[in-house]
C-alpha cells in the first residue's frame, strides 16, 4: 500500500551547507520551548542567552561552509548557500546578536514574551537567510514572507505604545501590498519565460522569450516594485519613516540592516544574475529609482527631529546609493554593494545604540535634544554617534567613505558615471543632517556653572529606574563603542573587509 | 635590525616628540619640553646613523631598500603605501637634517628660555623635522606631497610663532601662500607622471618614464617645470623668493633651522631624488640651471646692500641654494648636495652668530645700529668669522671645497654652461663682500652703546618693541619674551655654535678632489644611473678652479676690510656716488613693488568685485539661495505627501509601479 510511495524519491540535501538556516529553525524552537518556562531567569536570562549562542554557532557554521566561486544550488536547485547568501547572512546574525544586546532592557519583549520575541527575530533571521538564497521564484516568495510576517509582530510588540501597534499594522497593511505586487510579478516572469528555477528563466530569456517581451517586462516591474518595497526605495519608501518610528527601537535598528541587506541580495541574485541579459532594458529605470532614492531620502532627512525617522530617512538615502550597485550589474558593483552592506551594519548599529541609550533616559525620547550636550556629559555615547554619523556622511578615514568610493567606483566603472555624480551630491546634501546631530551633541547650550558652588549630583526623583540610567547599561554603550570603533578600523585598514567582498563578488559567475 | 627599521625610528622618534611636547605643554616644568625636543632629535640622529651603517653593510647595488608599512586603499590602482626609501641620498638627508636640527634644538632651549609659548615652540620644532624627514624619506610621490606640504605648514606656524605681531602674521601667510604655489605644481607634476607611467613610486615612475618618454618629451619637459615650480617655491629661487626674506620674523633658531639649514633646501633634494626625469628632459634642467645661476647672482647683489643682519644672511641663503639649484641642475649631483650639508652647518651657524648679537642689542638687527662688538662677545665673534669664512669660501674652510665643485662642474659642461660658471664666480666675490661686510660693520669699529655695557658686564634691556615697524609691544604670550639671551652667557648656545664653528673650517676635507671624495662615492649608487656620471672634471680643473675661488675670496674680503675698515667712509661715499643702483639694491630690484602691481593688487581688486557682485549677489544670493531653497522646497514637498494614511501611502506606490511598468512596456516596443 504504501509502497508506491516509496518510489517517488526524496530530495537530495546536502546537511553541510544546509546546517546555518537549521541552526536558526532549531533555535527559534528551542527559544520558544525555553520561553514557556515560568521562572524568570529562564525567560530573562536564558532566552536571550539561547539566540545569542543560536546566532553564535551560526555565524561559526556560515564561516565553515564558506567557499568562493559559484556554488551548486542544493536541495534540488532551491537554495545558494554561496558566499553572496553567507556574506549577508552574517550580516543578519550580526544585527540579530545587535538586537539581542540592545533589547535586554527593552519593553518589548517583556510585554509580547520573552520567548515569543528571540523566536521571532530567529524566525525571521530564517526568512532573510533563504530569501538571500532563493534559486527558484517559489523559495523567494517563501523567504519572503518567513522574513516579513515576523516582522510585522515584531514591530507591534510594545503592547502598550500605540505607535507601536500603529507601525506594525501599518507596516501589515503596506507590505501585504508590496509582497501581492512582488508576487504578482514573480508569476509574470514564470509566464514569460515558463521556468520557476533561476537558472531556466536565465537561459530562456534571449532564446525563447525575447528581450523586449512585455509579459517578461511587466514582470519585472512588478518585481523590482516589490523589492525596491523591502529595500526602502522610492517611492515605495514611505512605509519607512513611519514603521521605523513605532517599532521599538532595537527592532527599528534590526530592520534598518537586515532588512535591507536581504533584499538586495535578491536585487542582486535576481536582477543582476538571472536577469542579467535584460540589463539594457531595466538598468535605465534602476538607475532612475536609485536617483530618485538618494534626493527624496536626503530632501526628506533635512526637516525631521525625531532621531529614530532621521535615520530612517538616511536609510532610505542610503538604499539608492546601495541600488547602484545593483544598476551595474557587474561583479565590481556586487563587491561594492556587498562591501557597503557591511558598513552600513557597523554605523547604523553604533548610531541605533545610542538612541536606544539616550531614548531611555531623556525625557525628550528620540527627539534630536534628546542628545543636547552629550559630548560634555557622555562622550562615550557622543563619540561613536559622531563616529557614525560622519560614516554615514562619507568623511574619510571612516568606513563610509571607503564604501561611497567603491561604490562610485562601480558606477563609473559600469559607465553611470552620472549616477556616482548624483551619489556624490546626494552626501553633500546629507551633511546638513548629518552634521547637525554632531553639532547639536558638542554644541549645545553652554551650561554656565556658578563659582563657588560645587555641582549637585542627584539623581532624579522620580521615573527614575536602574534599568533607565545611562550608567546602568553598559552593555548598549559598548555595541556603540565596539561598533563605531570597528567603523574607524575599517575606514583606515579596509583589507579583511575587501578580502571578503571580494569572495562574495565570486558567487555569481555570469557577471560582467 | 635593518636599514628600514632605523628609517621607521628616524620618523618616530620626532612624532613621539611632537606628542610629548604638544599633549604634556601644562604638566611639563621649566626647560624639560626644550630637552624632551631635543632627545628626540638626538635619537633620531642616532637612528639615521644606524640607518647609514646597516646600509654600508649592503652590496653597493643594493642600497637602496624601500619598506612598505601599510597599503592604503588599492582599488583604484594608486599605489599609495605609506613606504619609506632608504638609500644613500636619502640617509645623507637625514643626516644633515637631524644633526644640524639637533644641535638647533639645543641652542633654542637656552635662546627661547623666557618666551610664554615654550613648549609649543618646541612641539612645532619636532613637528617641523618630521616632516622634513618623512619629505625625504618618502617612497612615493605621494608621501612626498604629504612632507612636502607639512613642511610648509610647520614654516607658517614657525614664521607667524610670534602670533601677536602683525608683521609675523603677514609674513607666515606670505610664505605659506608662496608655497602652496609649488605645492600645486608639485600636484599636478605628480598627477601627470601617474597619468603617463601608471605609478607614483620612484622606482615605478623613473622606471616607466624610459619608456613612456622620449628624450625632451613635451609632457615629460612639462612635469619637469612644474617639479621646478615646486622645488623654486620652497628654495626660494627666482621668481618665488620673495616669502624668504620676510621669514625671518620667525623666531631666530626658525631661520637657522628652516629657512637655512634643511626646508629651503628641499628643492634641491627634490631635483636631485627626480634626476632620472630631469636627464630624460635636459630642457627643464637647463632651465633650472640658469634660473639657479639667475639667483645665486640677483641674491648675492641685494645683500650687499640691504642692512637687516638677518635679511642679509636670508638673501645670502638664497644666492647659495641657487649654488646647488645650479649644480643638481648641470648633474653635479654629488657637488650640489656637499655644498647642501656644508651650507648647512655655517649658514645655521651664522644664524646663531646673528641671534646672539640681535640679543645683546635687545631685538634690534639693523646692522647700522651695530657695531665693535669684538671685545663684548669674543666667543660669538670667533664663531660668526668661521661661519663667514665658510660662507666666503675662505681656502680650506667647507664652502671652499663644496662651492668651486659645482663650478669645476658646470664649466666641464662646456658650451654656453661657461657663462653660468662665471657669473658664479663674480657672485662668488660679492659673497666673499658681504660676508665680511657683515663681520666687519657688526664686530669691528666702535663699538656702540650695547656692546659698551655688554663689556662692563650688563645686557642691554630695551623696550620691547617690534624691529620691524617699531610698535611697542608686552612680553606676553605671542610675543617674544622679555629675556634676551647671548651665547656668552648660556652653555646650549655655546654647546650648540661650537661643533658647527669646528665643521664650518674642516668639514670640507671630507671631500677634497681626488684625495677623500667621501660624499661622492657615498652617494654613487644613487647616482651611478646617471648620464653624466663618467663625464666629472678632471682633478686638474678642479684643483685650478680652487685656486682661482680662493683668490676670489681673499681678495674679495680684501676688499672689504678696505672699505669698512681701513677707509671708512667709503662705503657712503659710494652709495652717494651710485645712488640709483643702491636704491635698486636696497630695494632687492623691486620685485615685491613688482608683485604688488601685477598680481597683488589685480587679485585684490578682483577680490573686491568677486565679494562685492559675484559673492554676494550671484553665489549668495542665486546659487545658494536657489540651492536652499530647493532643498527646502523638497523638504516640504516630502514632509507633505509624508501624510501617515496608508491609503496615501498605497496610492502612490500604485503610481509608481504604473510609471515602472509604464516605462518598460514604452521601452520595449
Amino acid at each position: 500500500m504504501i509502497l508506491p510511495l516509496a518510489d517517488v524519491p526524496a530530495p537530495e540535501i546536502d546537511y553541510r551547507e544546509l546546517s546555518p538556516i537549521m541552526a536558526t529553525v532549531g533555535g527559534s524552537i528551542v527559544v520558544l520551548m525555553v520561553g514557556l518556562l515560568r521562572s524568570p531567569f529562564a525567560r530573562r536570562t536564558l532566552v536571550p542567552a539561547l539566540t545569542a549562542v543560536t546566532l553564535l554557532a551560526a555565524i561559526g557554521l556560515t564561516i565553515w561552509i564558506w567557499e568562493p566561486g559559484d556554488r551548486e544550488p542544493i536541495i534540488v536547485r532551491a537554495l545558494a548557500m554561496d558566499t553572496l547568501t553567507l556574506g549577508v547572512s552574517i550580516l543578519f546574525f550580526v544585527s540579530g546578536l545587535v538586537t539581542i544586546v540592545l533589547s535586554l532592557r527593552s519593553d518589548a519583549p517583556r510585554e509580547a514574551g520573552h520567548g515569543e520575541y528571540y523566536s521571532l527575530l530567529l524566525g525571521t533571521i530564517t526568512g532573510m537567510v533563504v530569501l538571500a538564497g532563493a534559486e527558484n521564484l517559489i523559495t523567494l516568495f517563501v523567504g519572503l514572507e518567513l522574513l516579513s510576517i515576523p516582522l510585522y509582530v515584531l514591530c507591534a510588540t510594545e503592547l502598550r505604545r500605540r505607535t507601536s501597534l500603529e507601525s506594525g499594522l501599518k507596516y501589515l497593511i503596506i507590505g501585504s501590498v508590496g509582497s501581492a505586487t512582488l508576487l504578482y510579478g514573480l508569476a509574470l516572469i514564470y509566464g514569460a519565460a515558463g521556468s520557476t528555477q533561476f537558472s531556466g528563466i536565465e537561459t530562456a530569456i534571449g532564446e525563447r522569450v525575447g528581450l523586449s517581451d512585455p509579459l517578461l517586462l511587466t514582470g519585472i516591474a512588478l518585481a523590482a516594485t516589490g523589492l525596491a518595497f523591502k529595500a526602502s526605495v522610492a517611492p515605495f519608501h514611505q512605509w519607512t519613516p513611519d514603521v521605523y518610528q513605532g517599532a521599538p527601537t532595537p527592532i527599528t535598528a534590526f530592520m534598518a540592516v537586515a532588512t535591507k541587506a536581504a533584499a538586495f541580495a535578491v536585487f542582486l541574485r535576481l536582477f543582476d544574475s538571472t536577469l542579467g541579459l535584460s540589463q539594457l532594458q531595466w538598468a535605465p529605470a534602476l538607475a532612475a529609482l536609485a536617483t530618485a532614492t538618494i534626493v527624496i531620502g536626503n530632501v526628506g532627512a533635512i526637516a525631521q527631529r525625531s532621531l529614530k525617522r532621521l535615520l530612517a530617512w538616511s536609510g532610505v538615502a542610503q538604499a539608492g546609493y546601495l541600488l547602484a550597485g545593483v544598476v551595474v550589474a557587474s561583479e565590481l558593483g556586487l563587491r561594492a554593494t556587498a562591501f557597503y552592506l557591511a558598513v552600513y551594519l557597523l554605523m547604523n548599529a553604533a548610531a541605533f545604540a545610542v538612541v536606544v541609550a539616550r531614548e531611555r533616559v531623556s525625557e525628550h525620547g528620540d527627539d534630536l535634544a534628546s542628545l543636547e550636550l552629550l559630548g560634555r556629559t557622555q562622550p562615550w555615547l557622543a563619540w561613536p554617534m559622531t563616529i557614525a554619523m560622519l560614516s554615514l556622511a562619507g568623511f574619510p578615514a571612516t568606513a563610509g567613505f571607503i564604501g561611497k568610493f567603491y561604490l562610485i567606483d562601480a558606477s563609473v566603472a559600469g559607465d553611470y558615471t552620472w549616477l556616482g555624480i548624483v551619489i556624490v551630491v546626494g552626501s553633500v546634501v546629507s551633511l546638513v543632517y548629518y552634521l547637525r546631530v554632531v553639532a547639536v551633541m558638542w554644541m549645545g547650550r553652554y551650561e554656565v556653572e556658578l563659582p563657588g558652588l560645587p555641582r549637585r549630583r542627584v539623581k532624579p526623583v522620580a521615573g527614575w529606574s536602574p534599568e533607565a540610567d545611562a550608567r546602568a547599561q553598559p552593555e548598549v554603550a559598548a555595541v556603540a563603542i565596539v561598533f563605531a570603533a570597528a567603523t574607524i578600523a575599517f575606514g583606515l585598514a579596509p583589507d579583511p573587509l575587501f578580502d571578503a567582498a571580494r569572495d562574495v563578488g565570486t558567487a555569481l559567475s555570469n557577471l560582467r | 635590525m635593518s636599514a628600514t627599521s632605523y628609517g621607521w625610528l628616524v620618523l618616530a622618534f620626532p612624532l613621539a616628540g611632537l606628542f610629548v611636547t604638544s599633549f604634556g605643554w601644562r604638566v611639563l616644568p621649566g626647560r624639560l619640553p626644550g630637552w624632551l625636543a631635543s632627545a628626540a632629535i638626538g635619537l633620531a640622529f642616532l637612528a639615521s646613523i644606524g640607518a647609514l651603517v646597516q646600509l654600508q653593510d649592503l652590496p653597493a647595488e643594493e642600497r637602496s631598500v624601500v619598506d612598505s608599512a601599510w597599503t592604503y586603499v588599492g582599488t583604484a590602482g594608486v599605489g599609495a603605501d605609506l613606504a619609506i626609501l632608504v638609500d644613500p641620498l636619502s640617509v645623507f638627508m637625514c643626516l644633515v637634517v637631524s644633526g644640524v636640527s639637533f644641535l638647533i634644538h639645543v641652542y633654542s632651549v637656552a635662546y627661547m628660555a623666557s618666551d610664554r609659548g615654550y613648549a609649543r615652540y618646541f612641539a612645532y620644532l619636532n613637528y617641523f623635522v618630521f616632516s622634513m624627514l618623512l619629505l625625504v624619506l618618502a617612497a612615493n610621490f605621494v608621501l612626498l606631497i604629504v612632507g612636502w606640504a607639512f613642511v610648509g605648514a610647520a614654516s607658517y606656524l614657525l614664521i607667524s610663532f610670534w602670533y601677536r605681531r602683525t608683521t609675523a602674521t603677514y609674513a607666515g601667510i606670505k610664505a605659506f601662500v608662496m608655497n602652496v604655489i609649488g605645492d600645486v605644481g608639485l600636484l599636478i607634476a605628480a598627477f601627470l607622471l601617474l597619468n603617463e607611467t601608471g605609478s607614483l613610486g620612484y622606482a615605478g615612475v623613473f622606471e616607466g618614464a624610459e619608456d613612456a618618454f622620449t628624450r625632451n618629451d613635451g609632457t615629460l619637459v612639462a612635469a619637469c617645470l612644474l617639479i621646478l615650480v615646486g622645488a623654486f617655491a620652497k628654495s626660494a629661487q627666482l621668481p618665488l623668493h620673495t616669502w624668504l626674506p620676510d621669514a625671518m620674523e620667525g623666531p631666530t633658531p626658525v631661520s637657522a633651522l628652516i629657512h637655512a639649514a634643511t626646508m629651503v633646501t628641499a628643492g634641491v633634494y627634490l631635483i636631485a631624488r627626480t634626476h632620472p626625469l630631469f636627464e630624460l628632459a635636459p630642457t627643464a634642467a637647463d632651465i633650472g640651471a640658469i634660473i639657479g645661476a639667475l639667483t645665486l647672482f640677483f641674491a648675492a647683489t641685494v645683500a650687499l646692500a640691504v642692512t637687516d643682519l638677518k635679511r642679509i644672511i636670508a638673501y645670502s641663503t638664497i644666492s647659495q641654494i641657487g649654488y646647488m639649484v645650479l649644480g643638481v641642475s648641470v648633474a653635479a649631483y654629488g657637488a650640489g648636495l656637499f655644498h647642501l650639508m656644508t651650507h648647512a652647518f655655517f649658514k645655521a651657524l651664522l644664524f646663531m652668530g646673528a641671534g646672539s648679537v640681535i640679543g645683546a642689542m635687545a631685538g634690534l638687527q639693523d646692522i647700522d645700529r651695530m657695531g665693535g662688538f669684538r671685545r663684548a662677545m669674543p666667543f660669538t665673534f670667533v664663531t660668526f668669522t668661521a661661519g663667514a669664512l665658510a660662507l666666503a669660501a675662505f681656502p680650506l674652510t667647507a664652502g671652499f671645497f663644496s662651492k668651486d665643485e659645482i663650478l669645476a662642474f658646470t664649466i666641464n659642461r662646456g658650451g654656453w654652461y661657461w657663462a653660468l660658471a662665471i657669473v658664479g664666480y663674480v657672485a662668488a666675490g660679492l659673497t666673499a663682500f658681504y660676508a665680511f661686510r657683515m663681520v666687519f660693520r657688526v664686530f669691528y669699529g666702535d663699538p656702540v652703546p650695547e656692546a659698551r655695557e655688554l663689556e662692563e658686564g650688563h645686557l642691554a634691556h630695551g623696550e620691547p618693541q617690534n624691529p620691524m615697524s617699531g610698535e611697542p609691544e608686552d612680553a606676553d604670550v605671542g610675543f617674544p619674551g622679555p629675556e634676551h639671551h647671548i651665547a656668552e652667557r648660556s652653555w646650549p648656545m655655546k654647546a650648540a655654535m661650537g661643533p658647527l664653528a669646528l665643521l664650518a673650517l674642516v668639514a670640507g676635507v671630507v671631500q677634497i678632489p681626488g684625495v677623500t671624495d667621501v660624499i661622492e662615492h657615498f652617494l654613487e649608487p644613487t647616482f651611478e644611473d646617471s648620464r653624466f656620471h663618467d663625464t666629472a672634471p678632471t682633478e686638474g680643473s678642479e684643483l685650478i678652479g680652487l685656486v682661482v675661488g680662493g683668490l676670489l675670496a681673499i681678495a674679495a674680503i680684501a676688499v672689504a676690510f678696505t672699505v669698512y675698515l681701513r677707509r671708512p667712509g667709503t662705503a657712503d661715499r659710494l652709495r652717494e656716488r651710485f645712488a640709483g643702483v643702491h636704491a635698486f639694491l636696497f630695494n632687492k630690484w623691486y620685485f615685491d613693488e613688482l608683485y604688488d602691481a601685477v598680481f597683488v593688487r589685480p587679485t585684490a581688486t578682483a577680490g573686491s568685485f568677486g565679494r562685492r557682485v559675484v559673492e554676494t549677489d550671484f553665489v549668495q544670493g542665486f546659487i545658494v539661495g536657489g540651492a536652499t531653497g530647493l532643498v527646502r522646497a523638497g523638504t516640504s514637498f516630502a514632509r507633505a505627501i509624508q501624510t501617515g494614511y496608508l491609503r496615501a501611502y498605497a496610492l502612490l506606490l500604485l503610481l509608481g509601479l504604473a510609471g515602472l511598468a509604464l516605462y518598460f512596456l514604452i521601452a520595449s516596443s
